[in-house]
């Protein structure tokens, strides 16, 4: 739990920090591009899915977190 | 069915209310737009959990996903989300180990009950005759998959999910519906999310809620099954006329009150598995060409949170077997190919379970051609596992049309504390599982794709332009043997 409290530290400074970065809309090209995307490829649909299977860990990458069977 | 009619109502009427608007706004999605995602994904192990932690985790999965995305108006989007997939797995297929087709004995055998014998012969314990041939002489065991209806399965989905901007663009909020099936399990979710942009839009928080209410419809191991059907008795149903061994290869007197039974005969008593998830993630551009983003879930489940297909044998109590007693000093070796050791149980975990990832993700533009795209990942639950997963991928623009993105992901995760490998759980333990997936491991993985994208559509199926095609394989490794790889091909279309 002590990550926990950290990682809340860290967004809490980030948020109170983040009025010190405004790129405005028309600097925002290189952003745009489809590889600077802050979610996972939609292409790795199906590869998530294996991983939440046959992994202990799920959860925080934008994927489903919960349900399922997951049984084979 | 109550609930997504009351959702298509509302989206209808959202609709209706959209065409009486006349202020002029650029929609949030400008026209409709259809995914589509096949893959193939095949694995192979020597750890299966539903024959307690030894035996063939052969599977082969193809799925597919469909993805249609509509813009109701200038606010609004609704998304159908479909996905079917079928797979066969060895490990699920020795649910029944004693129902396979042996070329010796009836090829013709038809029957696919889940307690079906199969083409094993119940007198001798194998197949009758004999040669040299693995697959001609084979009889019940968890290194070769069975025929049984467990053999293969299909798993549908279904989400509804819709979604609403405000004018200004800084609030987003919307909701879903889901439902899947498959033989043995069934699931309802919904959920809802909140999104806020300011700063900009440099700076974007998001919370979203999910439910899961899942329900099992439980399927064991055929000899606990049977043995509970039989009324506990070795001489009648399933068990008439089969001989069973102990370990010294000597056939078991069924009536001696140390005759194999299962230590526990009470078997899923709460069908429900009931998950709830809440996310918290923070985005923020920190320069013209650099982003990141934090995110937190918590997770918690309660209700029958083990597999009841999967098997657990124990240390500290004698061994049966069924099949060819001289391979029984074998059993453990892939070369068994006809003896299988009954269960002393079903896994038993506990009922909740929480679990907490949280993680980030920095993207960077390092130049036209090249970009940064970094993961990373931390996990804990209450039942011990805590782990780490890192992730780097470099998509390299070869040319106007084709970006090539080669990738690599790390994982590493401590056992659950419920977790020993097959013999090594004790009778008196509360909870045990002998399933790989909650052991100590590493896992690699190495992953290559290729994207093509003509952002002018100009290829055409019917009234849909073509805009991207996406191709990726990736190849994933444990230090504990399992190995797997998965080919994804997608297509992504837009309405004109």
């Amino acid at each position: 739990m002590k990550q926990l409290f950290y990682l809340c530290i860290a967004v809490m400074l980030l948020t109170t920090l983040n009025s010190c970065v405004a790129v405005k809309e028309y600097d925002k090209i290189d952003l745009n591009d489809p590889d600077m995307s802050l979610s996972a490829r939609s292409i790795n649909h199906f590869e998530t899915s294996f991983q939440v299977y046959r992994e202990g860990a799920s959860g925080a990458n934008g994927g489903k977190s919960g349900g399922g069977c997951g049984c084979n | 069915m109550k609930n997504i009619s009351f959702l298509i109502l509302i989206l209808i009427s959202v609709y209706g209310y959209s065409q009486t608007s006349n202020e002029y706004q650029k929609k949030v999605l400008e026209n409709t737009e259809v995914d589509l995602i096949s893959s193939l994904y095949g694995q192979k192990g020597d750890n299966a959990a539903v024959t307690g932690g030894i035996g063939s985790e052969k599977l082969s999965d193809l799925a597919s996903n469909i993805i249609v995305s509509i813009p109701l108006n200038n606010n609004d989007v609704f998304s159908i989300n479909t996905t079917i997939s079928a797979y066969t797995s060895a490990s699920s297929s020795n649910l029944n180990p004693f129902d396979y087709k042996s070329n010796s004995f009836n090829t013709s055998n038809k029957n696919t009950s889940k307690e079906s014998k199969g083409g094993w012969n119940a007198n001798s314990g194998a197949s009758q005759s004999i040669t040299n041939n693995p697959l001609v002489n084979r009889g019940p065991t968890p290194w070769l998959e069975s025929t049984g209806a467990s053999r293969s399965d299909i798993w549908v989905n279904g989400t509804f999910d819709y979604s609403h901007s405000s004018k200004s663009r800084n609030t987003i909020v919307g909701g879903n519906v889901s439902a899947s099936h498959e033989f043995d399990y069934y699931s309802f979710g919904f959920g809802g999310k909140l999104a806020k942009l300011f700063n900009q839009k440099n700076t974007e928080i998001d919370l979203k809620g999910n439910v899961y209410l899942d329900t099992w419809n439980p399927r064991y191991p055929t000899e606990i099954h049977s043995y509970i059907v039989a009324n506990e008795d070795l001489n009648s149903g399933f068990f008439s006329g089969v001989t069973i061994y102990d370990q010294n290869r000597l056939v078991m007197d069924k009536n001696s009150p140390d005759a194999w039974k299962p230590i526990n005969t009470t078997l899923v008593t709460d069908k429900k598995r009931n998950s709830y998830s809440a996310s918290l993630s923070f985005s923020q551009i920190i320069s013209k060409k650099a982003q990141l983003s934090l995110f937190l879930d918590v997770v918690q489940q309660k209700g029958w949170l083990s597999n009841p297909m999967q098997r657990v044998y124990f240390g500290d109590r004698p061994n049966f077997y069924i099949g060819n007693a001289s391979s029984i000093d074998n059993y453990t070796s892939k070369s068994n190919t006809d003896v299988f050791q009954l269960a002393d149980d079903i896994e038993r975990l506990p009922h909740t379970r929480l679990k907490v990832p949280f993680g980030a993700r920095f993207n960077y533009f390092i130049n036209e051609k090249l970009a940064l795209r970094t993961y990373y990942r931390y996990y804990s639950d209450d039942w011990g596992i805590n782990s780490h997963t890192a992730s780097i991928e470099l998509p390299f623009k070869i040319s106007d049309n084709f970006t090539i993105y080669p990738s690599y992901r790390f994982y590493t995760q401590t056992a659950a504390k419920y977790f020993a490998p097959y013999e090594q759980h004790l009778s008196t333990e509360k909870f045990y599982t002998s399933d790989y997936d909650l052991s100590k491991y590493n896992a690699s993985q190495i992953g290559f794709g290729i994207t093509y994208t003509d952002i002018f559509t100009e290829r055409k199926i019917w009234k849909l332009g073509l805009k991207t095609v996406d191709l990726k394989y990736s190849n994933y490794k444990r230090n504990t043997g399992l190995s797997a790889g998965i080919v994804s091909l997608g297509f992504k279309f837009v309405m004109n």
